[in-house]
C-alpha cells in the first residue's frame, strides 16, 4: 500500500489529474461500452433527437446550465486567487507602522485608499541602511488625477514593478510621472493631482503643480496598472512638505533620504537579491514601533479564510449538481415514457432487450454529453465575463481559465449520470408491449 | 385445401388450441378452442368492435403475457417459450403490420422499412436492406426512400410499414386492421399487395379486420365475437 502511495506520488502531477479525470470518467465509460458493444443504435437516436426536439433542447439546456454553473464558479474562484496573488508578487516584503497587516496590504498592494500611521525618516534610514535590503522604496498614497490614484515612490521601484517601462523614460524629477499601463493619461501630458479619491477628492487642490508624463509602465495585472507613479518628493512637495532631502539637495530625487527633512511614509516596499534573507528582515522589523509582513503570506491567509467559504460555496456547487442530477434522471424517465410506443413497437418486431436498452441509453447518453459540453462553454464563457467585470473594477487581472478541477467535476457528473441513464433504460424494457402498442 | 406440399412452402402452420386470454382484472376477452391455419395460407379475422381481434393477434404473435393453452407455428410452441425466445422468433419468423402504421417519423422510409437492421445479426444487414429497398419498389415507392416518413400519405405510409414486415423475408405476417385509415380504394390496392407478396413467397398471413371486403380475398376467415369464436370458410 505505501508503494502505491509514492508510486502515485511520484507521477507527475499533471498525469495524477489526468489519471483522476480517467477514473471519474471511467465507469460511465464503462457502462457505455458494456451497453454498446456490438451494436449501433445511433439512427433510432438520431430520430429520438430530432422527435420533439424542444424538450430535447430545453433538456440539454438545463444540462448545460447546471455545468455551466459548477465550471463558472470553479475556475472564477481558481482565477480570482491567482490574480490577486500574482498582484502581490512584486511585493516581497512590506514594512510599516504597526497596524493592520490586511488594510496595509490593501492600500500598498491593491491601491484601497486608507489612512495609516507613517514610518519616520529614522526608521526608514534604518530599513535602508540594514544589510543585504537593496530595495527600500517609500510608497506614498493619497493623490488621485482624474480617478486615478497619484502614487509616490521611487524610480528603482518602478523599475521593479514594470520590469521595464513599454514607452518613454522614468521620472527624473520631482515634476515627473510614469503612468501605469492603463493609466487614463497620454504620454507628455501634464496633469494635476488632486488630494483624496473619487468624489471626495479636492479638485484644484494642488492646482499650483503639475506633473509631467515621461513613461509608461508595460502591464503588471495589479491595480497600479491605472495608477500614476510619481516620485515621493513631489507627493510631499505637493501637500507642502519637506521634500526629504537638505535644503544643499534641492531638486535631487531618490534615495537616500535625509532623515530630517523626512515627512514620513505609510509603507516601505523591502527588497533583498537574496530570497532568503527576507525572512531574517521580516523578523528585524517586527518589533513595538514596527511590523513587516509578506503580502502574498497575508493574500494566503485570507484565502485560508475564505477556503472555509469556499467550502461551502463547493458544497452547494455539489448539491445543485446532486439536484440537477436528479431532476436529469426524471427528465430521462419522462422522455423515455414519450418513447414508449416506439420503444414497444421495436420490442413487438423482435428487438432484444439489450437493442432496445442501448436505444434508450444511447438517447440519454447523447443529451448528457451534448450538455456536459455546452456546460463547459457556457461555463468558461461566464467566467471569461465574470473575469473581465472583476478586472474592471479592480484592475486585479483575473483570467479564468479550464483547469482539471472543472474537467474533474464534468467528468464527475458525465459518469454519474451515464451510469444513472441505466435505470431510465432498464425500466423502459420492464414495461409490458402490448399497453404501449394500444397507447 | 390444396396439395401444397409443407416443404416447399416457407410459410408456418397455424395450431391454436384451447387459447385463453384474460385481461388484468381477471376478465376473459378471448376463448378459442381451437383454430387451425395450413402454412402459406392467408386468415381473415373479422369481427365487430371490440370483439377481440387485436388480443388474438397480440397472442398469435406471443406478445401477452397472462395466456393460457397453446399456439403453435409449424413446430413452435409460442406460448411456452421465455421472452427473449419469443422476440427472437418475432425477429426471425414474424412480420407485424399496424394499424396506424408506427412509423419512426424522423427515419427516411429507407431506414424504417429496413429497422430490423439494426437488431438483425450483422450477417443478414445487407440482406434486410436490400429487401426492404425491393419491397419499397415493388409497393411503388422507390426512389423516395430519403424522405422522412412523415412526409408520406396515410396509404404511403401504410406500404412503408409493410414494406418493413416483409424486410427480414419472414414465415408469417400478422396484419392487424391495415386499411382502417385509408379510403376504399386504398384500402383495396393495399390488401391486394398484401395479399400478393405473402402468396408470391408462400407466407402465412392473418389479417385481422372489421371490414367485410376481406374476407373474398383470403382463403379463410373467421368471425370472432364477444371473445368467442364463430367460424366459416371461404371459397
Ligand atoms: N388491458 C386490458 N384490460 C381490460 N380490458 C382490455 C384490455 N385490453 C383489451 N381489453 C378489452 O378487450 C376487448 C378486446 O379488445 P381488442 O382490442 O382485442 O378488440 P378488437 O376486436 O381489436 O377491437 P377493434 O376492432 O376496435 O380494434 C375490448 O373490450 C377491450 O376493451
Ligand atoms: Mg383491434
Amino acid at each position: 500500500m505505501p508503494d502505491v502511495f509514492w508510486l502515485w506520488a511520484g507521477l507527475p502531477t499533471t498525469l495524477q489529474d489526468a489519471l483522476l479525470a480517467l477514473a471519474l470518467l471511467a465507469p460511465g465509460l464503462v457502462a457505455g461500452i458494456v451497453v454498446l458493444r456490438g451494436l449501433s443504435p445511433w439512427p433510432l437516436v438520431r430520430a429520438m433527437l430530432g422527435r420533439f426536439s424542444a424538450a430535447n433542447v430545453v433538456f440539454v439546456a438545463l444540462i448545460a446550465i447546471s455545468v455551466g454553473i459548477g465550471v463558472g464558479l470553479t475556475a472564477q474562484e481558481r482565477g480570482l486567487r491567482q490574480g490577486s496573488a500574482l498582484a502581490a508578487e512584486k511585493f516581497d516584503l512590506v514594512v510599516a507602522a504597526p497596524g493592520s497587516e490586511i488594510t496595509l496590504m490593501l492600500a500598498a498592494v491593491y491601491l484601497q485608499p486608507s489612512d495609516v500611521p507613517l514610518v519616520s525618516g529614522a526608521q526608514y534610514a534604518e530599513i535602508a541602511a540594514t544589510e543585504r535590503v537593496s530595495l527600500a522604496a517609500p510608497i506614498a498614497f493619497g493623490d488621485s488625477h482624474d480617478g486615478a490614484p497619484v502614487v509616490g515612490t521611487t524610480a528603482d521601484f518602478v523599475a521593479h514593478l514594470s520590469g521595464g517601462l513599454a514607452e518613454g523614460r522614468l521620472f527624473e524629477t520631482a515634476e515627473e510621472a510614469v503612468a501605469g499601463a492603463y493609466a487614463p493619461v497620454a504620454l507628455g501630458e501634464a496633469l494635476t493631482p488632486e488630494h483624496g479619491h473619487g468624489p471626495t477628492a479636492e479638485d484644484e487642490s494642488h492646482a499650483d503643480f503639475a506633473y509631467t508624463v515621461t513613461g509608461r509602465m508595460a502591464p503588471t495585472g495589479s491595480p497600479w496598472d491605472r495608477a500614476i507613479l510619481v516620485p515621493v518628493e513631489g507627493v510631499w512637495a505637493v501637500h507642502g512638505l519637506a521634500d526629504g532631502h537638505a535644503p544643499e539637495n534641492a531638486g535631487r530625487i531618490g534615495p537616500p533620504f535625509d532623515p530630517d527633512y523626512f515627512p514620513g511614509t505609510p509603507a516601505v516596499l523591502v527588497r533583498s537579491d537574496e530570497l532568503w534573507a527576507h525572512y531574517g528582515l521580516k523578523s528585524r522589523f517586527t518589533r513595538p514601533d514596527l511590523m513587516a509582513f509578506f503580502p502574498g503570506t497575508v493574500l494566503a491567509q485570507l484565502h485560508v479564510i475564505m477556503g472555509d467559504v469556499r467550502a461551502a460555496m463547493s458544497l452547494l456547487a455539489v448539491v445543485t449538481q446532486v439536484l440537477v442530477t436528479v431532476a436529469v434522471l426524471a427528465g430521462l424517465m419522462i422522455l423515455t415514457r414519450i418513447f414508449a410506443r416506439g420503444l414497444a413497437l421495436l420490442r413487438a418486431l423482435g428487438a432484444p432487450l439489450r437493442y432496445v436498452f442501448a436505444v434508450v441509453w444511447g438517447y440519454s447518453a447523447a443529451l448528457i454529453l451534448v450538455g456536459a459540453l455546452a456546460g463547459l462553454v457556457v461555463g468558461l464563457a461566464a467566467a471569461s465575463v465574470l473575469s473581465r467585470m472583476v478586472t474592471a473594477r479592480t484592475d486585479v487581472l483575473v483570467s479564468a481559465t479550464l483547469g482539471w478541477p472543472e474537467l474533474h467535476l464534468i467528468a464527475g457528473f458525465v459518469s454519474l449520470t451515464l451510469l444513472l441513464a441505466l435505470l431510465p433504460a432498464w425500466s423502459a424494457v420492464r414495461r409490458p408491449i402490448v399497453p404501449d402498442l394500444r397507447a | 385445401m390444396p396439395a401444397t406440399a409443407a416443404s416447399e412452402c416457407p410459410g408456418l402452420a397455424l395450431s391454436v388450441t384451447d387459447l385463453r386470454v384474460a385481461a388484468p382484472g381477471g376478465r376473459l376477452l378471448l376463448s378459442l378452442p381451437g383454430l387451425d391455419l395450413p402454412a402459406g395460407r392467408s386468415l381473415a379475422v373479422r369481427g365487430p368492435s371490440g370483439a377481440g381481434k387485436s388480443t388474438l393477434l397480440h397472442a398469435l404473435a406471443g406478445l401477452l403475457t397472462d395466456v393460457e393453452g397453446a399456439v403453435r407455428w409449424g413446430e413452435t410452441d409460442l406460448l411456452s417459450l421465455t421472452d427473449p425466445a419469443r422476440a427472437a422468433f418475432r425477429r426471425a419468423r414474424v412480420g407485424l403490420v399496424f394499424q396506424d402504421f408506427l412509423l419512426f417519423e424522423e427515419l427516411g422510409a429507407e431506414a424504417n422499412a429496413a429497422l430490423a437492421a439494426g437488431f438483425a445479426p450483422a450477417s443478414q444487414r445487407a440482406a434486410i436492406r436490400q429487401r426492404a429497398r425491393s419491397a419499397l419498389d415493388r409497393l411503388g415507392l422507390g426512389g423516395t426512400s430519403g424522405r422522412l416518413a412523415a412526409s408520406f400519405s396515410d396509404g404511403e405510409r401504410q406500404r412503408i410499414a409493410i414494406a418493413r414486415a416483409l424486410a427480414h423475408d419472414p414465415a408469417v405476417i400478422l396484419a392487424d386492421e391495415p386499411t382502417a385509415s385509408l379510403d376504399r380504394a386504398a384500402a383495396d390496392r393495399l390488401i391486394d399487395d398484401l395479399v400478393a407478396l405473402s402468396r408470391e413467397d408462400g407466407r402465412t398471413l392473418v389479417v385481422v379486420s372489421h371490414d367485410p371486403a376481406l374476407t373474398e380475398r383470403l382463403d379463410q376467415s373467421v368471425e370472432i365475437v364477444d371473445g368467442h369464436l364463430r367460424e366459416g370458410h371461404h371459397a
